[in-house]
């Protein structure tokens, strides 16, 4: 059995890759997908640190296995740095079988690109 | 008729009609999908194009199409339908996977971008394995 994760089961980390430095202050959310419904329900909102986390997604409980979206508001986030950006948002959908592993998903972006992958 | 109602049958033409588009209009907007698990283009994979009507702020789908051996899907919009606005374009990864008979961590890739130059050309390339993926604009 894994041991606890400080920051839970689900955790993120933004980067900016044009400038080097972490995406602080992004606005984000989490939600699941209700699967008789197929509406988004709305789990957690939240926003990056100065280091560019945000702890707290999740907690092992309400945790199950589904499909999630994670939304982060990077069109703001650039709006605020006085840029304008191609992606008013980035939605990361994806689907949860295994509850014993931790899922780090993080978002490595700048103006014009965004890259994420699943990470432990 | 109205510089609307002629963009909604702009759109809805090219939904109808994106197998019999000219290869001598190319399309602004392209997008070039690759299986960076594999090392190959990414063949055989579903896609939509979406675009949000500001008024309702609903997605109204413009092109439903297929990539093609080479990964790509020529025929997304006329250069008459695409006006400035935030477009979508949605991946069908989990059937591409499941197809290739391997379970992917994102079910489908969503990629919503704004255009505010509509005379430009615009690439949506998306480099995808069966736990990450990458995109970026080209041109």
């Amino acid at each position: 059995m894994a041991a606890p994760t400080p920051g839970g089961p689900l955790t993120t980390h933004v980067l900016n890759t044009a400038d080097g430095v972490p995406g602080a202050h992004i606005d984000l959310s989490v939600h699941r997908l209700d699967p008789k419904l197929v509406l988004w329900n709305l789990i957690t909102l939240g926003s990056t640190d100065e280091h560019g986390r945000c702890s707290g997604l999740i907690t092992k409980e309400a945790f199950t296995a589904g499909m999630y979206k994670i939304r982060f508001e990077t069109g703001q986030y650039w709006e605020n740095l006085g840029q304008t950006s191609f992606y008013p948002y980035v939605e990361i959908v994806f689907t949860i079988t295994d509850l014993d592993q931790t899922f780090h998903l993080p978002l490595l972006l700048s103006r014009y690109a965004y890259t994420t992958y699943r990470g432990r | 008729m109205s510089t609307r109602l002629q963009h909604i049958k702009d759109h809805i033409w090219a939904a109808n009609q994106c197998a019999e588009m000219s290869i001598s209009t190319p399309s602004p907007l392209t997008t070039h999908v690759l299986n960076t698990g594999h090392g190959t283009p990414a063949a055989s994979m579903g896609l939509s194009l979406h675009f949000l009507d500001p008024t309702s702020m609903t997605w109204n789908l413009l092109t439903t199409g297929t990539t093609n051996n080479d990964g790509r899907c020529p025929c997304l919009i006329t250069r008459e339908a695409f006006i400035p606005g935030a477009y979508k374009m949605r991946f069908e990864t989990g059937q591409y996977w499941e197809a290739l008979g391997e379970t992917c961590f994102y079910p489908y890739v969503e990629i919503v971008f704004t255009i505010t130059d509509a005379s430009q050309k615009f690439h949506v390339p998306l480099l995808l394995s069966r736990f990450s993926y990458s995109t970026y604009r080209g041109s």
